[in-house]
């Protein structure tokens, strides 16, 4: 029951904390400089990361297919399954939960240690809501950045997969041939789609984060309980929400 | 914290997302973003069966254009074909649905047609043909079999009847019925003399003693043979000698007098049956009628024959007829 | 001493009228602890208010109250004839706070702390941002710090830097959360000196809490005890030298005796 109320309430907040940003979307353009800034943390500096992963998620995807298809002759459809599960599945999903390990964690340390040492509190003496100067370019950042994100993942991962089908001995199909099965059975419908969960999940992780974080009571202790606490939620939220918005898209 | 290297990299970053997206869209829509690149055919068939949005169109193989839609008008299903600009098709081409694959890779292939014949113009509708799929020819191979099924049925009708006339095989199966007893009584019999021939018991003294019965025996045998390999000629034969049999002794006599042997033939053939009789009971001997396999075999082989005759036969009639002479005769 | 009517602007040497505070019968629980009893007092404008008392005894909370970072459990707390709690006192009323650890902001050079408040509120342009700020930090003798991050600082320099950044925003009420605690005596002073200063140059309301005897009694124009939650004092510096109530006269003057050393009293 408790626990009941505790969702409810971390719900309720988040919701409120985002319609408060929301009434602020009128200063973004004055707030160009912290704007860029978390463009630059969010997008920039995740993007090594992202590339590695999916790289390598591309890469196993195509071996596994490869491995289970060759029983019943139908390895030529990696290229497909590989472009398809990326682009629909993997690609966005990865690049949330890198977003919540890497950018959500962060957020959270950083506004849970500004509430606890009392910034949050000077910010509101001085009338300058958190919510305009600390939530909201975030949530800009993370809209125009997760798109590009997730794009480079899936083509990082497709050529991933096209490297393993080409070079695992078992395996062994051109990637002319990888890339047009990829293409024949694919639309941009299903990259689309993606884009729009990444966007969908990314918004979500840093919404949450930035509401743990700024709800963040008690001593310095707390921070880091808030950061596993905010992680944890957004790995939760990535996965309830998959299921609902890829319905939602289908 | 707000330096402009770190605006520049943003922004290229954002760039970059901005271009992948872009090249990401145009592989994957086939360039759809060039609509003026190309024009459309229309082709109209009663199923576009596998083919769908993306698929290629081919002129005598060569690649030129793409399906861009399919759709449904009115009664029949709709393919707006997009096809390069520098093919020009002949507006009396014919397109079909050529499948490719087994699993559902069709394209539309798009014949050259006469060179004489304009081209046809954005928008227009072409031609169709339908080509048989893996499916029809599976429907058609179904169809066979029930036709294949249909005949086999009338067939196992004539054979087995349809339940009230009687085919075949029941007429053949009321014969042996009808004359079961008498059948089994010579079974038995043959059987019995057979076993006492095995045994080498008894002697058939004087039948074998003279060897010119027994020539006239063989022949006899061999004549029968030939009739009975031309059943019908046989079969008449038979009625008739039955007939004839059937009328008075006199005219087997005239037929059978003269000789000696023709008078030992005449008593044997008159004491066949009780010979059979005296056999069944274990009175009679056969003697050195073992010892010659000619006999045995011919015999055997005129049943084959018999047999073979009697499977083109419709008609019980005749067979009776030659189970009357037999049963007679033996 | 006469208490100005209006705050002149430090900067600008614009008056506007000054803000007092009135604090009806507040009472603050936090679950099933009463932090607050029944305080009622009010801040006149223009004076110096220290409010003193033990550690724990709600104090800081009451600060919080005046600036709308709590909302009372009963009573009420005007500020300016508004109520705290409203973003109408936090929009009409300019207040700041300095908060007992500084409260700076950490990403932030001193410089840009100072100016954050003028740049989101956008009261002046760049330059004239940049004016107001060295303006202030020169009130408090921070020049050479202001391109410094704040964990380059000493404690009695996070303070001034706080006191400086409630300076620039031109505040009609500015309330002091243990302005002088973790510094050395000098440091203390100067602090004190400070805000005797803000109130004479430019007639800032002010609220202070501490627990510094020497400041209470030095600047303060009233003073106010909090014990156990209540409001057990209240009067001038000069009723404070000689108080009627023991628990506050022990509170004041602690006698350190090593014989009968307290935590033993507490045992029987």
């Amino acid at each position: 029951m408790k626990q009941l109320t505790h969702i409810l309430e971390g719900f309720g907040s988040t919701l409120q904390l985002l319609l408060r940003s929301l009434s602020y979307i009128g200063t973004l353009p004055r707030q160009r400089g912290r704007f860029i800034e978390q463009c630059y943390l969010i997008g920039y500096t995740t993007l090594p990361i992202v590339a590695i992963l999916s790289f390598f998620i591309g890469s196993v995807l195509a071996l596994q297919a490869g491995y289970s298809m060759q029983n019943f002759g139908a390895k030529q459809f990696i290229g497909s399954l590989v472009g398809l599960s990326m682009a629909r599945e993997l690609g966005p999903v990865m690049v949330a939960i890198l977003l919540a390990g890497r950018v959500g964690s962060a957020i959270t340390a950083e506004l849970a240690s500004m509430k606890v040492y009392q910034e949050i509190d000077a910010l509101v003496t001085m009338n300058i809501p958190p919510a305009r100067i600390l939530v909201l370019p975030r949530l800009a950042a993370v809209l125009v950045m997760v798109p590009v994100l997730a794009i480079i993942a899936d083509l990082v991962g497709w050529f991933g997969g096209a490297i393993v089908t080409k070079y695992v001995s078992f395996i062994s199909i051109e990637p002319e041939a990888y890339f047009s099965v990829l293409r024949r059975y694919m639309k941009f419908k299903d990259v689309l789609n993606g884009l729009i969960k990444a966007e969908v999940f990314g918004f979500g992780v840093v919404l949450v984060c930035c509401n743990i974080g700024l709800n963040t009571r008690g001593g310095p202790r707390e921070i880091g309980a808030a950061v596993t606490r905010a992680v944890v939620v957004s790995l939760i939220l990535i996965l309830v929400l998959d299921y609902f918005v890829t319905k939602a898209l289908l | 914290m707000n330096n402009p290297q770190q605006t520049a990299r943003v922004g290229l970053f954002f760039l970059l997302g901005l271009a992948l997206t872009w090249v990401t869209f145009e592989t994957l829509s086939g360039g759809k973003v060039f609509k003026d690149k190309g024009y459309n055919l229309i082709a109209g068939f009663e199923s576009l069966k596998e083919l769908k949005e993306g698929d290629e169109v081919r002129m005598a193989g060569v690649k030129i254009g793409t399906v861009e839609k399919t759709r449904l008008a009115g009664r029949r299903a709709e393919a707006v074909l997009r096809i390069d600009n520098t093919i020009r098709i002949a507006s009396d081409a014919t397109a079909s649905i050529v499948m490719a694959g087994l699993i559902g890779t069709n394209y539309i292939g798009i014949d050259l047609g006469s060179e004489k014949a304009p081209p046809l113009q954005p928008g227009a509708e072409i031609h169709t043909r339908v080509t048989p799929d893996l499916n029809t020819i599976m429907t058609e191979i179904g169809s066979l079999g029930q036709k294949l099924e249909g005949a086999l049925s009338s067939f196992g009708t004539t054979l087995n009847g349809d339940g009230k006339g009687g085919g075949l095989f029941q007429k053949l199966d009321k014969l042996v019925s009808d004359n079961s007893e008498r059948v089994s009584t010579t079974m038995t019999n043959l059987q019995e003399i057979t076993g006492k021939l095995n045994r080498g018991e008894g002697t058939i003294g004087k039948l074998i003693n003279d060897p010119s019965l027994h020539d006239q025996l063989v022949a006899a045998i061999a004549e029968f043979k030939a009739t009975a390999s031309q059943a019908q000629a046989f079969v008449a034969d038979a009625q008739g000698i039955v007939a004839q049999v059937k009328s008075g002794k006199g005219t087997i006599g005239a037929l059978l007098y003269d000789d000696t042997a023709g008078n030992d033939l005449k008593a044997t053939v008159a004491n066949l049956r009780s010979v059979s009789d005296k056999l069944a009971k274990g009175e009679g001997t056969l003697g050195k009628l073992i010892n010659d396999d000619t006999l045995y075999n011919t015999a055997q082989g005129t049943l084959k024959k018999a047999d073979r005759a009697l499977d083109g036969m419709n008609d019980a009639g005749p067979i009776t007829a030659v189970g009357i002479v037999a049963n007679s005769l033996f | 001493m006469p208490t100005p009517s209006h705050t002149r602007n430090p900067f600008t040497s614009v008056e506007t009228p000054a803000v007092g505070v009135e604090i009806q019968g507040l009472s603050k629980n936090f679950g099933r602890l009463e932090v607050l009893k029944d305080v009622s007092f009010s801040i006149e404008p223009g004076e110096i208010f220290v409010m003193m008392g033990p550690s724990g005894s709600g104090k800081s909370v009451l600060l919080k109250h005046i600036v709308g970072l709590e909302t009372p459990t009963a009573g009420r707390v005007m500020v300016n004839g508004l109520d705290a709690t409203t973003e109408a006192a936090r929009e009409q009323v300019r207040m700041a706070m300095v908060f007992q650890a500084g409260a700076l902001f950490n990403s932030l050079t001193v410089y840009d702390n100072l100016a954050l408040y003028l740049r989101e509120h956008q009261v002046a342009d760049e330059n004239g941002i940049k004016e107001k700020v060295m303006r202030a930090l020169q009130i408090l003798s921070l020049e050479q710090t202001a391109q410094k991050f704040p964990s380059d600082l000493s404690g009695g320099m996070k303070k001034r830097v706080a006191i400086a950044r409630a300076l620039v925003m031109e505040p009609q009420l500015l309330l002091y959360d243990e302005p002088t605690s973790e510094l050395d005596p000098v440091m203390s002073a100067t602090i004190s000196e400070i805000i005797a200063l803000l109130r004479d140059e430019y007639h800032v309301t002010s609220l202070v809490v501490t627990h510094d005897r020497d400041l209470a009694l030095n600047i303060a124009d009233r003073v106010g005890i909090l014990m156990d939650s209540r409001l057990v004092f209240l009067g001038t510096p000069a009723e404070l030298r000689h108080p009627s109530n023991e628990k506050v006269n022990s509170f004041l003057n602690p006698k350190i005796d090593l014989k009968n050393p307290r935590y033993k009293k507490l045992e029987t």
